[in-house]
């Protein structure tokens, strides 16, 4: 518990409407998008301005609290939870688009913008931010950078680290840093942005993002494709990027996932495939006519039953809005789903598939695939109860084996969600000991009181 | 502290309950996270509020009503949760098992158990309180704001029409027969929402009149109470919505009719909800399930099963050669799925040109007892529906909930826009 004084001296900075006490308040700032963690904390804070957020962060360090910064709450690692107690602190009010340069392509927002608004804006202007994480309605700008956000995009986009070109940070210790630039091209010094993009928090708090944007391609086309096998449909993703076509986007819906879907929404998807493949090619007209003839021949050759394009513009919208369900199809279906990112080279994707399915009859638990296949990203998803003891742990053992695969086949136990609480436990397995000392360091020469995001990315062994 | 028998209502809804995933889309969709940003305003929040409540966690407090309370019940989040969770059917039973526990506090037991149930007095004592509005309301904020529900609405700063000097109920007969001449095709029952009763009477003699010009007999079963909708839905208090839900179902058996017709969205909405919320009963189950069949908005009526030529429309003065734009009340279009049947009945009206607001099925945020407790942030989230009718350079905004009027007036006019605020039906001659 924090002392009255404390809250009154929040109180003073952010004003009463925007500090939180209430228990109810404490508990609706206690979870995630995670199923499994929770923890309250002592006091919500919803600053407005990047000065009270240096304010908040002076107290803290002064007096030693745990601050966790958070947005909406949307990320799927724990990373926003408050596990050691202490302020959240919450940016959904600092939510301003503060300039949309369509001439130079870049946008300052502030942290707790919203992606979709932010992407609703841009469009107004004819521009794109590609990172396309599933959770856009929801998620905010900062923590899209902090959890440094991919999406199916991603695949010719890549992820949000190829954005941002400049941060404004509030450190532990309330000092307000001004990071990058405007420009694309920026070498001054280290590439500190780089620092916090990704660091989930842990490092400062992040007031204000530059971000780089694109025109909107003025083209797009809908693709979609059906195997009767899960590796088949991996090597034909491998064969299309091979040949030198890139997708905007692959997404890879199991049958599973397909019936669900169906079941829920009555989208009217194939309900006898094994696999669905969706993919989206954008650009200009001319190129978006002929890759997507070279891509559906490619699928063809690679296997595919079905090759075709979507018919019209509404049955191309009911494939993606049935893509964006599948969180929904996946996590509804039991429940405690365990449910990852880890990521294959993509040459990889098609051995990594059949060897979930060799986990999954080892260990007895129904395993389903659904992701990015053009990036080798997938997320299996391990159903289970938690309250069923023995099933949880064989469900546990199997999500180890499948990080075990990922890493054996020189992946990553990580995609796009971040380690968090969720992953932490892997780390040490999936990154060189040295360098996760020198994440130690780093933090404790920004962070020395350890008051940022504690007890996250990795686990302390009594040294904080 | 609370124990299991407390939670006898939401248990009903476990399923919706357990389904919700907290992904947080409803963030996006939530009329009142909108304005405030804060987690317990959105439907993710208010379930793992109400799972902390069954958790034993926490407990019924003043701040845990606020929490149920900042709710206008839209439904937006619900139809936008790829879980598909029904968060307001939630938020509902929680009110109710709420007031099981801890019952309704001064002074809305005496206006849900004593007062809905009784209209002409209500009505007497909400025309009594707006005589005295000058009086005291401006300043007062606190005791009197609360007396009455129509009290606080009338209260400081709200533009509302007068309360009328004789009440529609007072004005009709109970058997309204089509004109000499006119064909009897159908028998229907009217029922009379509050709103339309004390402060839009001549609404109701207009629907009334339209019908059976047009061949349908209309009864005004002179027992029927208020729909029930401020004391279930707003308050949770289904004792009451019991007690009204068996008069209003007795009154309409009694009168032997095909369908049961409305004007007011919200009541539409509240008297299809009776077997849901209210059937306590296997008898109550089949009388509410069989009343609430019958139960059809006017516009719905009209163009499904009254079917009548386009040439039976025509506008009213007021409505020829205007440009008019539709607003959906959330009762008609996300709970009862009515949303082509008014857009149709406009556009058929020869010389009135319609055209669709940005974002028409956006909650305007009366909600009813919402806007009592919550002016402020209703006013907020009328804005948004405001700069939607001023992007439509609309002469003329109807909707088909009385309701949704109060509010609409109220901002038409705090925001001086040229700019009308009508019933659907008083757009047709």
């Amino acid at each position: 518990m924090l002392r009255p004084e404390v809250i009154s001296q929040l109180q003073k900075i952010v004003g009463k409407e925007n500090t939180l006490t209430s228990q109810e308040d404490l508990t609706a700032y206690s979870y995630d998008g995670t199923t499994t963690w929770a923890h309250r904390p002592d006091v919500v804070v919803l600053p407005t301005t990047t000065d009270q957020v240096s304010q908040i962060l002076k107290l803290a360090n002064e007096k030693r609290i745990p601050v966790t910064p958070r947005g909406a709450g949307t990320n799927v690692s724990g990373g926003s939870i408050p596990i050691r107690g202490g302020i959240v602190l919450c940016t959904t009010r600092m939510n301003r688009i503060l300039e949309i340069n369509k001439a130079n392509l870049y946008a300052i927002v502030e942290p707790g913008v919203v992606l979709q608004d932010f992407n609703l804006a841009l469009a107004k202007e004819k521009l794109f931010f590609p990172p396309d994480p599933q959770s856009f309605l929801a998620c905010t700008m900062g923590g899209v950078v902090s959890e440094n956000a991919g999406g199916p995009s991603c695949v010719k986009y890549g992820v949000t680290k190829q954005y941002v070109l400049g941060l404004e940070v509030v450190l532990a210790n309330g000092h307000i840093m001004k990071l990058g630039g405007l420009t694309p091209k920026n070498r001054t010094g280290y590439e500190l942005c780089m620092l916090f993009t990704g660091a989930e928090g842990t490092l400062g708090v992040i007031t204000r993002v530059t971000l780089r944007l694109l025109p909107m391609p003025p083209a797009s086309k809908t693709m979609m494709a059906v195997f009767d096998d899960m590796a088949v449909a991996g090597e034909a993703v491998s064969n299309i990027l091979f040949q030198g076509v890139v997708p905007a986007k692959i997404e890879f819906v199991d049958n599973f996932c397909i019936k669900r879907m169906e079941d829920m929404f009555h989208f009217g998807l194939p309900t006898k495939a094994e696999v669905l493949l969706l993919l989206q090619v954008d650009g200009s007209p001319a190129a978006v006519d002929s890759e997507s003839e070279q891509i559906l021949e490619i699928l063809r050759q690679s296997g595919a039953q079905v090759a075709r394009l979507a018919k019209d513009e509404a049955e191309a919208a009911m494939f993606w809005k049935a893509r964006s369900a599948g969180f929904a199809a996946v996590f509804g279906a039991a429940h405690t789903v365990l449910a990852e990112d880890v990521t294959v080279p993509r040459d990889k994707l098609a051995e990594f598939i059949r060897r979930c399915g060799e986990i999954s009859k080892k260990h007895d638990v129904f395993i389903s695939l659904i992701g990015h296949a053009g990036d080798g990203n997938l997320h299996p998803s391990v159903f289970t109860d938690i309250r069923q003891e023995k099933h949880f742990s064989q469900a546990q053992k199997a999500m180890e084996e499948i990080f075990e695969t990922a890493l054996s086949l020189d992946g990553v136990l990580s995609g796009e969600h971040g380690i968090g609480l969720e992953k932490q436990r892997f780390l040490k397995r999936a990154m060189d000991p040295v360098a996760i000392d020198l994440m130690r360091k780093i933090k404790r020469i920004l962070d020395p009181n350890n008051i940022l995001n504690p007890g996250k990315i990795w686990e302390e062994e009594g040294d904080d | 502290m609370t124990t299991e028998a407390d939670f006898r209502e939401i248990t009903r809804f476990q399923s919706d309950l357990d389904q919700c995933m907290k992904c947080g889309f409803c963030t996006f969709f939530c009329p009142v996270y909108q304005e405030e940003r804060v987690e317990s305003s959105v439907a993710r929040g208010k379930i793992m509020l109400i799972r902390g409540l069954l958790a034993g966690e926490l407990d019924y407090t003043k701040e845990f009503a606020d929490k149920l309370n900042r709710c206008t019940l839209c439904r937006t989040c619900a139809v936008n949760c790829p879980a598909k969770t029904e968060v307001p059917t939630v938020v509902v039973a929680a009110r109710a098992d709420k007031v099981r526990a801890r019952g309704v506090s001064f002074p809305y037991n005496i206006i849900y158990r004593w007062l809905l149930p009784h209209r002409i007095l209500f009505g007497n004592i909400v025309r009594l309180a707006s005589w005295f509005q000058w009086l005291f309301l401006p300043k007062t904020e606190g005791t009197i704001r609360h007396l009455a529900f129509f009290l606080s609405a009338l209260g400081k700063g709200r533009h509302i029409p007068q309360i009328a000097p004789k009440f529609l109920r007072q004005m009709i007969p109970e058997v309204n027969s089509p004109p000499a001449g006119v064909e009897k095709k159908m028998r229907v029952g009217y029922f009379i929402g509050c709103m339309t009763d004390y402060v839009f009477p001549d609404l109701g003699q207009h629907v009334i009149g339209f019908l059976t010009r047009h061949g349908v007999e209309v009864i005004v079963p002179k027992r029927q109470v208020c729909c029930g909708a401020p004391a279930f839905l707003g308050a949770g208090d289904f004792d009451t919505g019991r007690k009204l839900a068996d008069t209003n179902v007795r009154a309409f058996e009694e009168a032997e009719v095909d369908y049961i017709i409305s004007d007011c969205a919200t009541c539409t909405s509240a008297l299809k909800d009776y077997p849901k919320f209210l059937a306590d009963t296997p008898e109550r189950m089949e009388a509410y399930g069989r009343f609430a069949e019958k139960v059809k908005d006017v516009s719905q009526f009209l163009v499904d099963i009254l079917r009548l030529p386009a040439s039976a429309y025509e506008p009213s003065e007021e409505a020829k050669g205007k440009k008019v734009t539709w607003h959906d009340p959330c009762h008609l279009n996300r709970y009862l799925g009515i949303a082509s049947q008014p857009r149709q009945l406009i556009n058929s009206l020869p010389g009135v040109k319609y055209v669709e607001m940005p974002q028409a099925d956006r909650c305007c945020g009366m909600a009813g007892t919402f806007s009592l407790y919550y002016y402020e942030l209703s006013k907020r989230i009328a804005d948004k529906k405001l700069d939607s009718i001023e992007a439509t350079g609309a002469d003329i905004v109807v909707t088909g909930c009385p309701g949704c009027q109060i509010q609409l007036i109220d901002g038409v006019m705090r925001r001086r826009l040229p700019v009308k605020v009508k019933h659907i039906m008083e757009l047709v001659k």
